[in-house]
């Protein structure tokens, strides 16, 4: 049997491992457990030198096998793989001791987190005793590809695709395509026309060879993986099946039902409006109150459901500018009407946006601060013969006093919110929710538009509020990436998949029950159970059921697992 | 010297150990006390892994798997409950106090909830003092 030759890698990741953790301590201690040829400490394992550092290490000291104590393997376990390769290394013989994310940023306690760090890496230099190499599997890509969603992202991301040449499946919920856009007169900062934006691209896609675009349709489940994913959908009486490479998930958003928030009176006042009606209002050129008659004075109300802890504690992005672009529009249409911003924070940030503010305030448009920390703004019908319907009763926050803002029709600002069927979509697709429901992207830095499952990408406000040009970028990034896995033709999938040992297989088909894939079949001829390495995804479930330990779920096996917990508790390096 | 236990805790790669991580990039602090190993699905957690831990020194197992419905392989977490009652069980007969071993379901996006189950696992484990399986299979060995 081979001598085993361990490299350990400690890293500090600047302050931020290094500060909690005694990363020397730890580099000292580690390079005495047995089999470990060098254990060294650094300030950036994932940079250029920290690599070629392992690299040269590789070759020099002939390791076989490297452990990384660094950040997330959910980060960097692919960069320190390819190091791996670069040194001509079976990509598996590597583990990584995740010492930063569940160590020194969770611990204030440099003793505890740096004993901890100890044990985690112990663990992982016993781990990687066991590995063994595993043979790469690739994968050819269908260059066809799913967009679900028809709005403005979903349309700008099927015309990238479609446009080099490659089949898009186009599906959108609705009954026509353009999603939230369609329904918006004007955008800001520079008051073009929405249907500027919008109608040529729907236009295209309607008339585009490559793209075939299925309307009122829902996606219930996408099965495959990445390069072969397929799909059966309904589309009016006829069924389809669809098969397809990638996947783009643009599925919008949903907005915040203002009704929640009971001192608005939305509902209960005829003329409390949400930013979506008036949009639609601004749009048929008829701006006008319940009774038909022009309101004489409009207040707009910010932060609808954003910025506040009780619904949303995040910013919706494009509301205040949003408001603003709306004060602009009623200036212009109701000239002689009194204008009112009632806004918590002005967040005017994006190319020409704050300079669109600037302008904006110079149109006679009275902006008045309330404190979000304290009540919300209270709108009430104002008595018989006030001259106005309705009073909004606040603390404005720049003059220190109470105040009470007259108004015929007040306009609610309302966030964005995750899509109502995201659930469901990310249950189709294999993909994960953060806490607001948004979908979570593999990096928020590195990788924003990928998702943790390959071949999946997220693009637009399904991923979080955003204005169009930042969906349109996420779009086309998205569109970007899966070009470039159509540009290469194949794709490494991961070979972490089960495995039977036939001498040791007793045929009693546990693993056949237990496999969420029917991915084992039974060979009634040798009386052994058979994994298809195509369906099975690795999750190991058979592994942990079979009686025998036939079945083993590689780069997951019981004596890599069970060495690692060994390794947690052992003791030996104190003793040398 | 106070009693710091020793847990290991078995977390799935897709929703609990995102979920563990969030927790870390949210800076949030929770006790020291627990060791992870990362497994792809809360069912690959053979029992053997929860027994291997006691055997070893463990003073607690704690498991986490993705929600009920919410499994990155569809059912794996089911199959990780069942197994979950059988050993809560079994671990009695072994003389283990069952409060030693929980399980629980945490998603990508509960970092806080990480955090807190790990707190709240810690005390538990601590008030239950050293778990002594270890010193008594040293007998057998």
């Amino acid at each position: 049997m081979e001598e085993k030759r361990i490299g350990v890698y400690v890293c500090w990741c600047g302050t931020n491992i290094a500060k909690m953790v005694d990363v020397e301590a730890v580099a000292a201690k580690i390079a005495k457990l047995p089999n470990v040829v060098i254990a060294k400490d650094y300030k950036y394992m994932c940079s250029d030198p920290g690599q070629e550092m392992i690299v040269k290490d590789i070759k020099e000291h002939k390791l076989n096998r490297v452990v990384v104590s660094a950040c997330s393997p959910r980060i960097h376990e692919l960069t320190f793989r390819k190091a791996l390769e670069n040194a001509g290394l079976n990509q598996y013989m590597f583990e990584m001791a995740n010492i930063r994310e569940q160590v020194s940023w969770v611990h204030d306690n440099r003793e505890e987190a740096t004993a901890k760090a100890l044990d985690l890496i112990k663990g992982a230099v016993n781990r990687v005793n066991f590995h063994e190499a595993l043979d790469k599997r690739s994968v050819d890509i269908n260059p066809a590809t799913l967009v679900m969603g028809g709005g403005v992202t979903g349309l700008s991301a099927a015309l990238e695709l479609a446009d080099a040449g490659n089949k898009v499946y186009l599906v959108e919920k609705a009954e026509k395509l353009g999603g939230h856009v369609a329904n918006i007169d004007l955008t800001f900062p520079l008051l073009n026309s929405a249907a500027e934006v919008l109608d040529p691209l729907i236009y295209k896609v309607n008339n585009h060879p490559e793209v075939e675009v299925f309307l009122n349709t829902t996606i219930d489940e996408v099965f495959g993986y990445i390069g072969n994913f397929e799909s059966k959908i309904k589309s009016g009486d006829k069924e389809y099946e669809l098969k397809f490479g990638n996947v783009i998930v643009a599925t919008g958003l949903t907005p915040f039902d203002p009704g929640k928030i009971s001192s608005y009176n939305y509902e209960k006042l005829p003329d409390v409006i949400t930013s979506l009606e008036l949009e639609k209002m601004l749009k048929e050129g008829n701006v006008v109150k319940k009774d038909g008659t022009e309101p004489k004075k409009v207040a707009i109300i910010h932060c609808v459901g954003s910025r506040n802890a009780d619904y949303h504690e995040y910013c919706s992005r494009v509301c205040c500018l949003s408001a603003l672009k709306f004060s602009n529009q009623l200036r212009s249409a109701l000239p002689e009407a009194n204008l009112f911003q009632i806004y918590a924070d002005m967040r005017a940030f994006g190319k020409g946006c704050e300079e669109f503010y600037a302008s904006t305030s110079k149109k006679d448009v009275m902006f008045l601060m309330y404190d979000q920390q304290g009540d919300l703004p209270k709108i009430n019908k104002a008595e018989n013969g006030a001259g106005y319907e309705m009073g909004i009763e606040f603390y404005e926050k720049l003059s220190g006093e109470d105040i009470i803002v007259p108004a015929d029709m007040v306009v609610l600002m309302v966030a964005m919110e995750a899509h109502e069927d995201a659930k469901e979509v990310a249950h189709a697709v294999g993909i994960s929710l953060c806490g607001n429901e948004f979908y979570i992207e593999r990096h928020p830095k590195l990788d924003p538009v990928a998702t943790t499952t390959d071949g999946v990408y997220i693009a637009g406000t399904c991923q979080g509020p955003k204005d169009i040009p930042d969906s349109v970028s996420q779009a086309k990034a998205a569109a970007a990436r899966i070009l470039a896995s159509i540009a290469r033709g194949t794709v490494e999938v991961e070979v972490t998949t089960a495995v039977v040992n036939e001498d040791v297989c007793c045929g009693c088909q546990t693993c056949i029950k237990v496999c969420p894939y029917t991915a084992i079949s039974f060979d009634e001829e040798k009386n052994v159970s058979v994994v298809n390495e195509i369906l099975c995804k690795g999750c190991g479930t058979c592994g942990s059921a079979c009686p025998t330990g036939a079945i083993r779920a590689r780069h997951f096996t019981d004596e890599q697992i069970l060495s690692q917990i060994e390794g947690l508790f052992s003791k030996e390096m104190q003793e040398v | 010297m106070e009693f710091e236990p020793k847990i290991v805790s078995f977390l799935c790669n897709w929703c609990s150990y995102t979920g563990a991580d969030l927790a870390g990039t949210s800076r949030m602090k929770y006790a020291s006390n627990i060791r992870v190993i990362r497994v792809m699905c809360s069912g690959r957690v053979d029992p053997t892994f929860v027994l291997k831990s006691f055997r070893e020194g463990a003073d607690g197992v704690l498991i986490c798997g993705c929600h009920p419905g919410d499994c990155h392989y569809h059912e794996g977490n089911y199959k990780c409950l069942r197994r979950y009652h059988f050993l809560k069980k079994y671990i009695v007969q072994m003389g283990i106090n069952p409060d030693r071993l929980k399980l629980a379901w945490i998603s990508a996006s509960e970092g806080r909830e990480f955090a807190k189950l790990a707190d709240e696992m810690a005390e538990t484990v601590r008030n239950l003092g050293p778990c002594n399986v270890k010193d008594e299979m040293e007998i057998f060995d």
